[in-house]
């Protein structure tokens, strides 16, 4: 086990606030949660595909770091118009 | 241990701290408002340490590039959705307000 995978496990105990706020806040705070648990997880596949030696894997993050600007987007338009 | 491991180890113990102390800010403040000040140092401070890290040990090659790159879409994304986010709350408590203040009695 090197750094980069210390660090990859050390990094999804943060969610575990993530999911307190996604589950005890409101909507709104929700969201919040759901953004930094998606900042989480893209850095979590950063440093896994650094520590199993994959550089295919850079594209999980890559592709998650996408994803998330999209999703925070459309559920941000949500709020805001119908929930 | 050469110096890159080194260099290495304190920037991934760098970032890795660095999202750990705004998991825990985002738990901690009260309003929606103050948790999303965190957000910014979680998405630009952190994936910066990290995509630094993958780039001293693999230089700019394939996984150092992506990892580049991964880290700067993480940094142009945050303020982006930091700002709708705020926006969405704000007409969401405006609207409230408003619709409040219209109810007869």
């Amino acid at each position: 086990m090197n750094a980069w995978l210390i660090g990859a496990t050390v990094l999804v105990l943060g969610l575990v606030p993530c999911a307190v706020v996604m589950l005890r806040g409101s909507v709104v705070e929700a969201l919040v949660g759901l953004q930094m648990a998606g900042v989480l997880q893209t850095i979590v596949l950063l440093l896994l595909a650094e520590g199993f030696h994959r550089p295919p894997f850079f594209d999980l993050a890559l592709v998650l770091a996408l994803l998330a600007l999209a999703g925070g987007l459309v559920f941000a338009r949500m709020l805001e118009r119908w929930v | 241990m050469s110096a890159a491991s080194i260099v290495e180890v304190v920037l991934i113990g760098f970032g890795v701290a660095v999202e750990l102390a705004c998991c825990v800010g985002v738990l901690v403040m009260e309003d929606a408002y103050d948790k999303l000040h965190y957000l910014g140092p979680a998405a630009i401070v952190g994936p910066f340490a990290i995509a630094v890290a993958v780039v001293v040990r693999e230089a700019l090659s394939q996984a150092g590039i992506k990892a580049l790159l991964t880290a700067a879409l993480l940094i142009v994304a945050s303020p982006v959705l930091s700002h709708a986010t705020a926006r969405a709350l704000y007409i969401r408590q405006r609207d409230h307000v408003e619709s409040t203040s219209r109810r007869p009695g």
